[in-house]
């Protein structure tokens, strides 16, 4: 229950607030600069961030979004490319990362006695502290040869008549990428629904499983409903986490380009793209379009992180709780 | 809450308690599998990293081509640049935190909450851009800048944190002390801060953790830097992720076996900080809340 | 409360006198980037197998330390430009838009080598012949396996397996991209219209990767990876590379006396210094027609004139012995002749 001071007039003081001596006047300033100062923050980097894109915006305008194209020597420039990639394998990842997310949480919440949940839970919880550079370092070395020497092939003979699974195999290219973002988002999505599914009145499922369900019919008729919202956000904040991660992207993705319809073909990301490129563009042009992705990729981060919280902030209103 | 449909029929009841098996059997496989993965690239690290350990590894700087080094000057650099970051993020965090819990009307509060939050959520390369724009540009790279990179990546962790610990000192102990006579701002710092401060250093640790093995901020900000361990904070200095970044990516073995010895250095700060995080945190929040 | 206030009092002072002491240090130098006797630089990987030694040398010769920063010719330029750094290296010639940026900058070949095409084919021999117009296809997509019969013509008596070939390209901004890709315009006309030529091209197809290590990496990882880098990446990570064809019709590998060919047709070196060796006239059958000079980039108004004067003097001078061993060519005499020039341009700022 959150109590904030000045909400509660001391017994003895009553009809009144507390009078603010000078140290509070001094105190309060300097928590109230830190919080305008954090919020000017933010402000400033996102407008910076455009602006430093502008000589791009002002050459190609909105059209750069929906262009494909990234040639240093006729100096022209698109981000579709990246957009592209960017949804492909954050997507992929996603659709991997949430179901078995939701099994992680429910088997953490439901099928396991309380002594293992904590261990295991924290193990998972682990994943998510691992720098993703070192998860780049083990998907170059280790993941990425292992992908190409068994799972494309693996999949390229069962499922090879789908074009995302046909081609040759590659250490480098989305399907690592996307399995390094999975890695990413799981222990993020699962620790939230952990949380969500813990909060589910026992009440509720209880009188379901009196009613004769099974515990999966419980969990599919009461649990899972009862944190949908909470879900969606869950997977709205993974979703934000593999937009904006660069680096072991970057190390696994292969910097490549166009519109590869295959998953083991490299590709680039937003993030990936300005990664590699940033420090050794020597045109103008080139060096404003890849601030040009950074804000793109800026405004992506916002809308998804905003949605997570408008989504949040909706579920906890309808639950009761305060915001 | 939606509509609750479950039909009790007895016929049906072995085919759903086989889906019911099926199910549980899965989700089993996931934790499993969640818990493999994370067991595997630990274990790499551990193998391939454990290998090469050696004194030298700790105590030479890096080295030229063909010419095998170590990481001396990256830990210090690390050390450096987190640690300047980790005082400029805390009192930051920590005073918005009292101004959002103490100070702040419910409007404001979730504004500023909603803020914090996105600051979250921003990518860690595009903070590197924005600080390269202000700090680098013009001027040249340093360890403060990126230190100012890190700091904005852990002002809203910390922030965050301690709010949560603050919305958690019962009420009335602010109560008592107002009713006393003592005034807001010592209320504040002398008697609801102390009981808190496991909870802001366990926030810090967490922090702390999340930002020492961030790279992109550090490759605009700090990455091109010399060979030798250097104190001098208006320079770049190297870094343990960076090191790992460009080794990585390297055919020569030597410099594969000194990135997956900095993975391990890395990892086992991050986890080791983790952990105690985790279980400072259980202690203090038993603390606070009467054992509950 | 006391306590309390006292640390964050403590916290505060910390940092700030922290801050100050860096920001003094800087201030005291004068705005340089380093302490008194240390030269920094950063640029083109091509060139740090050589770099390298003569940092120990030259430290040894005359007390001074450089560092220097292998994140490709792209990045060396910025960095000078930039003047984040004391000089830059780059095997890519600015451009006349890249000089105006750099406020006034001199270019200064500094060492010559040749770009090897590396390849990774179990069971190939070393010296695998290929033509330029073979490569321009490699690279362009347009020939996809090893046992393409382009190849195999050139080649007889090579056991060439169904292999897909995997050009891998450097996704960083570099210099010998710049090489390579002069030399694929200047020898396929298909490659000049669809991609050209820079330090940073949109390639056709293949895996990217940064640095000559990142793309020597990649092909030690990957059978039937094919790609371009400083020669001394290929002997130093015992790589095979290809015997190329130069306009003789000849197919050459690169060796010094190869290199030395190729760097035979440069006549008097005038203007910039930037200076084309790739794919030499037919009169010149014993050159390796992906050689190239890589240069030195420094300011002409700089606080550690001096220094980089000194620095760089020596590493055309003495520094030049380091190279035959990494296969690094002797820089010719008209060469010298111009840089001693250039380097007279390098003075103290005010």
């Amino acid at each position: 229950m959150t109590t904030t001071a000045h909400d509660q007039a001391p017994a003895g003081l009553e009809g009144g607030r507390l009078p603010w001596r000078v140290g509070d006047l001094v105190f309060y300033a300097l928590t109230a600069a830190a919080s305008l100062a954090t919020v000017g923050l933010v402000v400033w980097l996102s407008y910076k961030v455009v602006a430093q894109a502008s000589g791009a915006i002002q050459k190609f305008g909105l059209s750069f979004i929906w262009t494909v194209a990234w040639d240093p020597v006729k100096q022209n420039f698109g981000a579709l490319d990246f957009i592209y990639g960017t949804a492909l394998t954050a997507f992929i990842a996603l659709l991997i990362a949430t179901p078995v997310s939701i099994a992680i949480a429910l088997f953490l919440t439901e099928l396991t006695p309380r002594w293992i949940r904590g261990p295991v839970g924290t193990l998972v919880e682990l994943l998510a502290a691992i720098p993703s550079v070192i998860l780049g370092l083990w998907g170059i070395l280790v993941f990425g040869p292992w992908i190409a020497q068994h799972l494309e092939p693996f999949l390229e003979r069962r499922l090879g008549f789908i074009p995302i699974f046909s081609g040759d195999p590659s250490q480098a290219g989305m399907l690592p990428a996307a399995l390094v973002l999975t890695l990413m988002i799981v222990p993020i999505t699962s620790s939230l629904c952990r949380e969500l599914f813990s909060r589910v009145p026992r009440d509720l499922s209880d009188g379901a499983l009196a009613l004769g369900a099974t515990r999966w019919e419980t969990i599919r008729g009461v649990s899972i409903p009862y944190a949908g919202p909470g879900i969606v956000a869950a997977v709205l904040l993974g979703l934000g986490r593999a937009f904006g991660e660069a680096i072991a992207v970057t190390q696994v993705i292969g910097a490549g380009s166009g519109f590869p319809t295959s998953l083991f073909e490299p590709a680039d990301t937003l993030a990936s793209r300005i990664a590699s490129e940033y420090q050794g563009a020597v045109s103008g042009l080139q060096i404003d379009s890849i601030l040009y992705l950074a804000a793109i990729l800026l405004v992506i981060s916002l809308i998804t992180n905003v949605a997570a919280q408008a989504v949040v902030r909706r579920f906890e209103r309808s639950r009761g709780k305060i915001a | 809450m939606s509509s609750f449909d479950v039909t009790v029929r007895s016929a049906g009841l072995r085919r759903r308690r086989i889906v019911q098996r099926v199910l549980a059997i899965v989700a089993t496989l996931c934790a499993l599998a969640a818990v493999t993965m994370l067991g595997i690239v630990i274990g790499s690290v551990a193998v391939k990293g454990g290998s090469s350990l050696s004194l030298d590894f700790f105590t030479k700087p890096r080295g030229l081509y063909g010419v095998p080094g170590g990481i001396a000057d990256a830990i210090v650099g690390s050390a450096l640049i987190v640690g300047i970051a980790t005082l400029i993020a805390v009192p930051i965090g920590v005073l918005v935190a009292i101004y959002l819990s103490e100070f702040a009307s419910k409007g404001i509060a979730t504004f500023v909450r909603v803020v914090l939050d996105v600051m979250n959520g921003i990518p860690a390369i595009v903070v590197g851009i924005f600080v390269f724009g202000v700090l680098v540009t013009g001027r040249g790279q340093s360890a403060l800048a990126g230190s100012c990179a890190l700091s904005i990546l852990m002002v809203p962790m910390i922030a965050r944190a301690t709010q949560e610990v603050l919305a958690l000192v019962p009420g009335g102990l602010r109560e008592a002390s107002l009713a006393l006579g003592v005034s807001r701002w010592r209320t504040v710092l002398g008697v609801v801060l102390p009981t808190v401060t496991g909870g802001i250093v366990t926030g810090t640790v967490l922090a702390v953790a999340r930002v020492a093995g961030e790279t992109a901020p550090l490759l605009f900000t700090s990455s091109i830097a010399a060979n030798a361990v250097n104190l001098d904070v208006s320079q770049a200095l190297p870094t343990i992720p960076v090191a790992i970044f460009v080794y990585s990516e390297s055919a020569d073995p030597h410099e594969q076996a000194l990135a997956w010895t900095s993975a391990l250095v890395l990892i086992s700060f991050v986890l080791v900080s983790s952990v105690m995080a985790r279980a400072l945190s259980a202690r203090s929040r038993r603390k606070l809340t009467g054992g509950h | 409360m006391k306590k309390t206030a006292l640390l964050i009092a403590a916290l505060t002072c910390a940092t700030v006198s922290l801050a100050a002491a860096g920001v003094s240090g800087a201030a005291s130098d004068g705005g340089s980037k380093a302490t008194a006797g240390t030269l920094t630089g950063a640029g083109a990987t091509f060139p740090f197998p050589l770099i390298s030694k003569w940092i120990p040398a030259y430290d040894q010769a005359s007390g001074t330390q450089v560092n220097y920063s292998p994140i490709g010719s792209g990045g060396g330029i910025a960095a000078i430009t930039a003047r984040t750094v004391d000089f830059g290296a780059s095997d890519a010639p600015l451009s006349p838009d890249q000089f105006t940026a750099c406020k006034g900058c001199v270019q200064i070949p500094w060492a010559l080598s040749a770009t090897a095409v590396i390849y990774n084919i179990p069971g190939a021999p070393q010296g695998l012949r290929l033509t330029p117009a073979l490569i321009a296809q490699m690279y362009l997509g347009s020939v996809t396996k090893w046992n393409a019969p382009g190849i195999k013509k050139l080649n007889p008596g090579v056991n060439l397996p169904d292999l897909k070939i995997t050009p891998v390209y450097r996704s960083d901004g570099s210099g010998t991209s710049y090489n390579f890709t002069d030399f694929l315009t200047k020898t396929s006309p298909t490659w000049k219209d669809k991609v050209g030529t820079g330090t940073s091209v949109s390639w056709p197809t293949g895996v990217g990767a940064r640095g000559s290590a990142g793309v020597t990496g990649v092909v030690t990882r990957t059978d039937g990876g094919i790609t371009y880098a400083d020669v001394a990446y290929a002997l130093t990570n015992k790589l095979k590379f290809a015997r190329v064809q130069n306009q003789a019709k000849k197919f050459t590998l690169p060796g010094l006396r190869s290199i030395n060919a190729a760097a035979s047709s440069v006549g008097k070196v005038t203007g910039n210094g930037e200076i084309s060796i790739v794919n030499p006239a037919k009169s010149q059958p014993l050159a390796y027609p992906i050689s190239t000079f890589t240069y030195a980039l420094a300011p002409t108004a700089s606080p550690k004139a001096d220094e980089l004067r000194k620095f760089i003097y020596w590493a055309i001078t003495s520094g030049q012995k380091f190279g035959p061993a990494l296969l690094f060519a002797p820089l010719p005499k008209q060469v010298l002749a111009f840089d001693y020039k250039q380097i007279k341009k390098i003075q103290a700022s005010t």
